[in-house]
């Protein structure tokens, strides 16, 4: 420490004004009026993933090329990586804040590459150990059955799914056609979830033989049986004329059943389904002729997935209205009116409006119609709310009977399989806090992702652990300096004449190094990387290290409160607050 | 070995030759050809000195009494505006004792602009603290590197090195280069007095109170006025190993002269010539050449103008309101002696125009013709 010295001359004195001791005893944290800290928030891409999936911090796992944490990361929140890394729409990435930039990070293709790595390592979940003694039943093997039976079985729960099909997978297995998600994919994933230690009991259907009075035994339940009937056009001559269904025929098809189609298949409709329907139609073979009612820009089809139609030779016929399945010389005999855009309705697209006598004909093998999807509620018990064609449940999941839970495209509009993955970890939590007798709305809360509505099952199982402020980062608080631009990485596809000999998938896996690449691109947007940034500027040499590694704290005695830190960080991972004494 | 170099060269080989540790310096004319050959020689590794490439001339000097302080021997160069830029940290180079060497290329300052010499810029830094030490050719330059860094790591005082623009920093001349193991053996490694230690954590140049600050000044004085000794003491050893040696001014021409010429830099060059045909001719004059302006060598100069009359100083710099700063500074030195020759201050070649052997000679018949100046300020070669 200082002592006062006194000089009585100049002789006395040294040749430059320089301290004996040390400066410590000037605490220059006194004169602070704003204290810096370290407080990770939110990044866009976890706050628009369906599945509440840590996206920031598996890429950031990549980036130190530990692939291996990146799985175990991702697995904390969703046990399908592999599967929505090849079909997720990744709301995530049109989130990323790099897409200010440059190119928002091709999130979707990190995800899979984790997958598909965990598969080279013959990674597997082992059992999850001791089990609690309640029991819960999952109806439905979809993708939100599956992942309630997967969070529920790492919370220690013995689990029982059950499904109607005669396999496991739902949608997944019988509604995407295998050139977006080959089987074997599907296969890993679901076995994983068996090798927890849940046990999937196929061919057994609710309504028919499995009522819900036969699941006393089960302390909870959760439904997830989806939503697998077609939407008809209710048109004259639908009926009667053999119109099949966009979902029949991919079920057809994923199981390998024999289809005749004809040459010539008019598909109508303009959703994702509509567009798988028209894609395996032109792997078979046969000629595809989409009609939609609307216009391109109206189509609810993912662009990317219009974009490869396109390519493979799909033809689109917009602003097109089926009235009348009529027949001539063999063929089916469409009638149709041209349509033109009117206002906009509740859905903020432009309604379709009929042009009167624009009647013309459109003469085809076959007509399919995907023209969405219902929900079968017939076989549901009368205490469960049913509106708008989904069943209604709470925040949490829960329906009007207790114990009985609800989820995926059951219980709402938005059918994606994030959706689904997402709800049936919801379900978990939910079942987990009433089996234990908390509050189960309040343990959603403290777990929403950026303020919702995904949530994050890591920090539910992990309350001592609540790290990230929910506040989302946005493009303006990111330090552009630090940045330099960069090209996306995506995956690269097979020629268009090899992609329609067939099935087989499309797309291809990244390699190491870029991913690695790619991964490196992210901005890790509130999620401190460890960039020392700050240790490097503070001019207090107020930010602290333990050992190698920052502490992520700040010596309060020293640090003046400049800001340095704050304004230097490139991602947005220290706070600045008025200091209030 | 020789070798036909730029004054600017020069300077290069000098900071070579002295193992320089870090430069910091921003580019300006003329002075960029100094650093440009520096930073060369780093980019391509065969000169293991650090460079910091900073955004202000403010900022280089402000790196470098950082690395001062650190304990390595540092070097900037600059011109006019830059130098001008730099002012506030002169000062604080000077106050903490740092024996930085920067190198000035002489440039008048605007406006308006001009990048031909003057010596306004070095000579309005006169008060920073600062060593200042003019060159009259590019051996001198090189030769007054490596001396400017033993009396600077001497007194603890930084150290200017003063040059013409264009006339020396871009005209080659031979040059005598020393070999490394030369200059090695009269230039050993800077030793700091108060080196950073991380272990040992000091805090320097902290708020100094009246109770102190004015001993601290006084200790700066003191170390400016120990230069004199040190200079000599420093050049008779530079003489005993390469046979050359400059002094703080020299006289030529006529032993026992009564008109004297007094010039700095360059300017000098031409002066010998004029001086050596006019006493052929038979006139009494004689020339002193002034290498050192900081500290101003007073007693060198009262001890070689006994029995002067007047003299003619030439100044390439205007102290708008007074005139020529060598003059003031020569008619101070004389103001306590008895007898005190007249002095005469001529103005020219400002902003570098050329000052030619007729305006010198002008300048000295001028002198010899007339018994005292008939203006303060006596303009040489001005378009009236």
């Amino acid at each position: 420490m200082s002592k006062q010295v006194t000089f009585k001359s100049a002789s006395e004195m040294p040749m430059i004004a320089v301290s004996s001791g040390d400066m410590e005893w000037n605490k220059t944290g006194t004169w602070r009026t704003q204290r810096p800290f370290y407080e990770d928030k939110t990044p866009p891409c976890s706050a628009a993933c369906p599945a509440g999936n840590d996206v920031v911090a598996f890429i950031q796992k990549i980036v130190q090329e530990d692939f291996e944490g990146a799985w175990n990361v991702i697995q904390e929140e969703n046990p399908f990586p592999g599967i929505c890394g090849r079909v997720c729409f990744h709301p995530c990435e049109s989130k990323c804040n790099r897409g200010s930039f440059d190119e928002p990070i091709a999130i979707h293709a990190l995800e899979r590459f984790v997958a598909d790595f965990a598969v080279r390592l013959n990674k597997k979940t082992g059992n999850a150990g001791e089990k609690r003694k309640e029991k819960v039943a999952v109806i439905g093997a979809g993708p939100a059955g599956l992942s309630c039976a997967y969070h529920l079985s790492k919370l220690q729960y013995p689990v029982t799914v059950f499904e109607s099909f005669l396999f496991a997978g739902g949608m997944l297995r019988i509604g995407i056609p295998s050139y977006r998600l080959p089987r074997d994919v599907l296969d890993r994933e679901i076995k994983q979830i068996e090798a927890l230690g849940v046990e999937i009991r196929t061919g057994v259907s609710l309504g028919e033989n499995l009522r819900l009075e036969d699941l006393r035994g089960y302390q909870a339940v959760f439904i997830a049986t989806g939503a697998h009937r077609s939407r008809g056009l209710d048109i004259p001559g639908e009926k009667s004329r053999n119109i099949l269904s966009g979902l029949d025929l991919l079920r057809k098809i994923n199981l390998n059943k024999k289809v005749m189609l004809g040459e010539k298949i008019a598909i109508v409709g303009g959703g994702n389904t509509a567009i798988d329907v028209a894609r395996s139609v032109i792997r078979l073979g046969k000629k595809a002729i989409l009609l939609y009612r609307r216009s391109r820009e109206e189509m609810p089809a993912f662009e990317d997935e219009i974009l490869e139609a396109l390519e493979e030779g799909v033809k689109m016929r917009y602003l097109v209205n089926p009235i009348r399945v009529g027949q001539k010389d063999g063929l089916k005999r469409l009638e149709c009116l041209r349509m033109e855009l009117g206002e906009k309705d509740e859905s903020g697209r432009r309604r379709p409006v009929p042009i009167l006598h624009s009647n013309f004909f459109i003469d085809v093998d076959r007509v399919i119609v995907a023209a969405g999807e219902e929900v079968e509620f017939s076989v549901f018990p009368k205490g469960m709310e049913k509106r708008e064609g989904i069943i209604l449940t709470q925040k949490d999941g829960s329906t009007g009977v207790k114990g009985i839970f609800a989820g995926g495209d059951l219980t709402s509009t938005q059918r994606t399989v994030a959706h689904a993955i997402g709800s049936g970890k919801k379900a978990a939590m939910a079942i987990d806090a009433f089996l234990k007798g908390k509050n189960t709305e309040e343990a959603m809360i403290q777990n929403l992702i950026g303020g919702g509505p995904s949530l994050s099952i890591y920090g539910y199982r992990h309350p001592e652990e609540r790290l990230r402020n929910s506040h989302v980062v946005t493009f303006d608080e990111l330090n552009m300096d630090y940045f330099e631009p960069a090209k996306r990485q995506g995956e690269s596809k097979s020629a268009v004449k090899e992609r329609i000999k067939g099935f087989k998938e499309m797309t291809f896996t990244l390699s190491d190094g870029v991913a690695i690449e790619e991964a490196e691109r992210c901005f890790s947007c509130g999620t401190c990387n460890e960039c020392e940034n700050c240790y490097v500027f503070c001019p207090d040499a107020s930010v602290l290290k333990s050992e190698e590694m920052l502490s992520h704290q700040v010596d309060y005695d020293y640090c003046k409160g400049c800001g340095i830190c704050f304004t230097e960080c490139p991602r947005g991972a220290i706070s600045l607050q008025g200091e209030t004494r | 070995m020789k070798k036909v170099i730029t004054g600017n060269q020069a300077v290069a080989y000098g900071v070579i030759l002295s193992r320089v540790d870090v430069i910091s310096a921003y580019p300006i004319t003329p002075q960029t050809t100094i650093v440009e050959e520096l930073s060369e020689l780093i980019a391509s590794g065969r000169l293991k000195t650090k460079f910091l490439k900073v955004e202000s001339e403010h900022s280089a000097m402000a790196a470098l009494i950082g690395a001062s302080t650190g304990g390595v021997r540092t070097f900037t160069a600059t011109s006019s505006q830059g130098l001008a830029y730099m002012h506030e940290m002169l000062h604080w180079a000077s106050g903490a004792r740092l024996p930085i060497v920067l190198v000035n290329v002489n440039r008048a300052l605007g406006a308006p602009w001009n990048i031909w010499g003057d010596q306004s810029d070095s000579v309005s830094q006169r008060d920073t603290g600062w060593i200042q030490l003019y060159c009259e050719n590019n051996q001198e330059v090189l030769d007054t590197i490596l001396q400017a860094y033993l009396i600077a790591e001497t007194v603890r005082l930084p150290v200017m090195v003063v040059l013409d623009a264009f006339v020396l920093s871009h005209t080659a001349e031979p040059v005598d280069i020393p070999g490394i193991e030369e200059v090695d053996s009269i230039l050993p490694p800077f030793c700091p007095d108060y080196p950073i230690d991380t272990q040992e954590p000091k805090a320097y140049s902290g708020i100094t109170t009246p109770d102190y600050f004015m001993e601290f000044r006084y200790k700066v004085q003191k170390a400016m006025e120990e230069v004199p000794k040190v200079a000599r003491k420093v050049d008779d050893e530079f003489r005993a190993q390469f046979g050359r040696g400059y002094g703080a001014i020299e006289r030529y021409g006529k032993e026992g002269a009564e008109v004297l010429l007094m010039t700095s830099g360059t300017v000098t060059s031409t002066s010998r010539m004029v001086v050596k045909k006019m006493v052929e001719q038979g006139v009494s004059v004689s020339g002193i050449k002034v290498k050192r302006f900081r500290p101003f060598p007073t007693e060198e100069i009262c001890e070689t103008i006994q029995g002067a009359k007047k003299i003619a100083v030439i100044d390439r710099n205007l102290s708008v309101g007074v005139g020529g700063v060598f003059a003031q500074e020569l008619r101070a030195s004389l103001y306590s002696r008895e007898e005190k020759p007249q002095v005469f201050g001529f103005i020219s070649g400002l902003g570098g125009r050329d000052i030619t052997p007729d305006l010198i000679e002008e300048a000295i018949r001028y002198t010899m013709e007339h018994d005292r100046p008939e203006e303060e300020i006596l303009w040489l070669g001005l378009k009236k």
